[in-house]
């Protein structure tokens, strides 16, 4: 399991993406599939930088690895702010003319399309969103 | 940080040149180039990205933003994406905003 932790901060944002690109790098995804895992990690990790910890600073934690029958890899990401999860929000009308499109929901809208499946357990004071992806 | 874009404008045509990673901590540098555009006379707008090699929802957002904001009936390019991010704009439903081509002609 690789496993980091750090303030979640936008100076942290290109560690904790590499961290995440090597990791799926590491366990054999190809180019394309590594950067829909990005794109839906990184998501989540904005989330928890601008939102988990409006008053004071907190960490983010990011657990990796691949499951037990090797059929895929899941990425756990981690933090102690208020309850939160970013998939309760609702999609946006991709069909709608540009000056109708909404800015907000894209994000999650697009971690739905690359995640094979995904999960929101609040625990204890954690908010944990597991990503998992099958290897083919 | 580096900058991994140049904005230039010139006879009612802006020209963006893309590289590297368009993601959240990116794409407000473009987000501000392209707020100096607003008002401006300009009919359209070229993303040259054959040296994008990443994008997410922060890029695709300005993108989306440069339309809204400078005017709906300019029109979009995006030139030279590669398959990886042209795959992430037609999964987001943004190529319907845009020209996707392989090369731009003045």
């Amino acid at each position: 399991m690789a496993d980091i932790i750090m303030p979640a901060n936008m100076e942290n944002f290109d560690r904790l993406m590499d961290f995440i690109q090597i990791e799926a790098e590491n366990v054999g995804f190809d180019k394309k599939l590594v950067n829909k895992i990005r794109l839906a990690c990184e998501e989540i990790i904005i989330n928890v930088i601008n939102y988990a910890y409006p008053d004071k600073e907190g960490d983010i934690e990011i657990k990796c690895n691949s499951n037990k029958n090797g059929s895929g890899f899941f990425i756990k990401i981690i933090d102690w702010g208020a309850p939160f999860n970013p998939l309760s929000k609702p999609e946006p009308d991709i069909n709608a003319p540009a000056d109708e499109r909404e800015i907000g929901g894209l994000g999650i809208f697009l971690v739905r399309k690359v995640i094979d499946k995904f999960d929101y357990i609040r625990e204890g004071n954690n908010n944990i969103l597991t990503l998992f992806k099958y290897f083919s | 940080m580096e900058t991994n874009f140049s904005v230039n404008y010139k006879n009612k045509v802006v020209k963006v040149t893309l590289a590297g990673s368009l993601d959240a901590k990116r794409a407000p540098a473009l987000a501000d180039e392209i707020k100096k555009l607003i008002g401006k006379d300009i009919e359209k707008i070229v993303f040259f990205a054959k040296d994008l090699e990443y994008i997410s929802s922060a890029g695709l957002r300005v993108i989306i933003f440069s339309k809204q904001k400078i005017g709906t009936d300019i029109k979009l390019y995006m030139v030279g994406a590669t398959a990886d991010v042209l795959d992430v704009i037609r999964m987001s439903g943004i190529d319907n905003i845009m020209e996707i081509t392989d090369i731009y002609e003045e």
